[in-house]
């Protein structure tokens, strides 16, 4: 087992990588910028070094400075968390040549899954369904008015490295196909250095079914189910649940099994993500791999019972998976909402700044994965998320009573938080019934029908 | 509350005008006062009387305007944020705010090209912007600091052969 570890990472998940890291007995040395001096995962870490200015590219970005941390630190290993160099091939090889183990697959698997054009190939080969499309790198403008002909439309053009919702263009006929593929491919440049773009049917309104996959380096793989991320805005996932009010076990087993051949066709390793676009007549296709540990792994975790964090870093380690993940079975209902530093009644404008008074929910089912705290800056750099706060229940409607419950309690000052929005959504008709799909956020804020104004507590001043 | 790293203390920048030494009882008073604010972590102290005011605070790096004369220099320890950091042993009182050398990366510093050679830099030595002042080895690669500042080197603030971290203050120059 690691001795020590390093955390490449900054926020919440820095937090929740030194709690796993904490209660191993592992110790932790946390890389920071100039911005993040006063973060809780610095206090909480047993060492910490500053890595450089406040901006991600001067920072958390800075591989030579990262690695000099490690070296300094003398860690055995690293986690990168989400997001940064989590699936950055490049920095996985740059920790092996090093002879740091890096906590996630090998970057060799990393590399097959995180070309998303590559990965629809894998798919292919390995049976498993993916959207009609193109049948690789769509080069031209005319390459694409033929293919979208010929798939249908409407299409969506997608950035080959991309991810996380960007460098996505829709386009309903062919005089909007011309500009969406030229946008999509400017985004791209602009986001992830390559403009590559393929070109996938829309599915419309479908619903973003994902499934957990755990792999040891031993050759044993499972699935733990599967996470609904249909509550989305702007691409963006913004309330995720398990299971999916969707899902049959029928349709799981098919799902989970494909899920699975899929990511041991290409050797993979930790705990990775498939996600999937299910349709109205319940076909799902396979849309891409998150090769790292996600935001949302937390409903996955309350209701297979088990930490998905430790169990990356007992699998980095070199250990078999554990007994109680090999045989895990789904139990109660979680839901997750995403706290973001936002402003809800001015279409989702960051606000960052210091929060003056914090105070979280608690009681039974409920939990919160957060790094703010009273007094602490919310700094302008990284992204908005705050806090996520998970409710489980014992049934779908007890959770989201709960989450109403919890919510309610959840008393963020100083600052602009979407709670509020939150808290709209669990009164939401459509959201109780499980009837949503990835329009729902989209028609529920045009419809004006959120009530964003309803008071949560108040306490005397 | 606020939890904050070790906290930086300021210089408070002299008046032209209307200075006057001070003595020796008044500088042990401003640093008894320097560790009540340390012990109840108090940021800002502030006193006037008979044609004397004072003002202390605490906060990051840079000087910070005094009131009105005669205005007091207070000693100064700077330790930076982190918890693996070297501390300067307190200074003694000095007429003009020293600038810092800080590190523009994280790394070992060494104060001196090889194992037996002779440092770069040495306090009182003259340099300018141009000056090599140390390396910080980082992955096995030596890289030579200049001081990007002219002056002369008042104090070598970090530790031979010890981490140094981004923005950890290395020398201080006058």
């Amino acid at each position: 087992m690691f001795e020590k570890i390093l955390i490449a990472n900054r926020g919440e998940i820095a937090l929740r990588v030194i709690r796993a890291c904490k209660e191993l007995g592992i110790r932790t040395l946390a890389i920071y910028s100039e911005a993040d001096v006063d973060s809780l995962h610095v206090q909480l870490a047993d060492e910490s070094i500053c890595i450089g200015a406040a901006p991600s590219s001067e920072s958390y970005l800075k591989i030579d400075r990262i690695m000099s941390a490690a070296e300094i630190g003398d860690v055995d290993a690293i986690h990168p968390g989400y997001g940064f160099l989590a699936e950055n091939p490049h920095f996985a090889e740059v920790c092996e040549s090093c002879n740091i183990k890096f906590i996630g697959p090998s970057s060799r698997a990393m590399q097959a899954m995180g070309d998303k054009n590559a990965a629809r190939v894998f798919a292919r080969k390995a049976g498993v369904p993916v959207t009609p499309g193109s049948d690789g790198i769509v080069e031209t403008e005319s390459d694409a008015i033929r293919i979208a002909k010929k798939i249908g439309y409407p299409v969506m053009i997608k950035a080959s490295a991309g991810g996380g919702g960007r460098g996505l263009r829709t386009a309903h006929n062919e005089p909007s196909l011309k500009s969406a593929f030229h946008s999509a491919r400017h985004e791209a440049e602009k986001a992830f250095g390559n403009e590559q773009v393929y070109i996938e049917k829309l599915i419309v309104n479908p619903h973003h079914i994902e499934f957990q996959i755990v792999a040891d380096s031993h050759g044993h793989m499972v699935h733990l189910g599967e996470r609904d991320c249909s509550i989305q805005r702007r691409n963006q996932k913004v309330i995720e649940e398990c299971p999916s009010p969707l899902m049959t076990s029928g349709l799981r087993k098919k799902m989970g099994n494909a899920a699975v051949k899929l990511a041991k066709s290409v050797g993979y390793e930790n705990v990775g993500t498939i996600e999937f676009l299910v349709d109205q007549d319940r076909h799902f296709y396979f849309i891409e791999m998150n090769t790292r540990i996600q935001v949302e792994h937390t409903i996955t975790e309350e209701v297979y019972g088990c930490d998905l964090v430790k169990e990356q870093i007992r699998i980095a380690a070199g250990e078999p998976l554990s007994p109680h993940i090999a045989h895990a079975t789904p139990r109660l209902h979680a839901i997750e909402c995403r706290i973001n530093a936002e402003d809800p009644e001015k279409d989702f404008q960051p606000s960052p700044g210091r929060i003056d008074f914090y105070y979280a929910p608690g009681g039974r089912g409920v939990r919160i994965d957060s790094h703010v705290y009273t007094g602490y800056t919310v700094p302008s750099h990284y992204d908005s998320l705050i806090a996520k706060i998970i409710t489980v229940g014992a049934t779908r409607m007890n959770a989201i009573e709960r989450m109403r419950r919890a919510l309610g309690e959840y008393y963020i000052t100083g600052i602009k938080t979407t709670v509020p929005f939150h808290a709209a959504i669990m009164r939401n008709g459509e959201f109780r019934d499980g009837n949503y799909d990835t329009s729902f956020i989209e028609r529920v804020m045009s419809s004006g029908k959120l009530d964003l104004k309803s008071p949560s507590i108040r306490l005397r001043e | 509350m606020t939890l904050l790293p070790k906290p930086t203390y300021l210089d408070a920048q002299p008046l032209t005008k209307g200075t006057r030494t001070l003595e020796i009882k008044e500088i042990k008073e401003i640093k008894a006062i320097i560790d009540l604010m340390e012990k109840h972590d108090l940021s800002v102290f502030e006193i006037e009387k008979e044609g004397f005011r004072l003002r202390l605070q605490k906060g990051p790096t840079g000087p910070m305007a005094a009131a009105a004369p005669p205005a007091v220099i207070i000693p100064s320890k700077a330790l930076t944020g982190g918890s693996e950091t070297t501390s300067a042993p307190p200074k003694p009182i000095e007429s003009k705010p020293l600038k810092e050398i800080v590190s523009p990366m994280v790394g070992t510093f060494y104060r001196a090209g090889s194992q037996d050679g002779a440092p770069f830099v040495d306090v009182g030595k003259t340099v300018t912007e141009e000056t090599v002042v140390c390396i910080i080895e980082a992955m096995k690669v030596m890289n030579e600091i200049k001081a990007e500042t002219s002056g002369v080197i008042a104090e070598v603030v970090a530790e031979n052969g010890k981490p140094v971290q981004f923005g950890q203050a290395l020398f201080r120059v006058r």
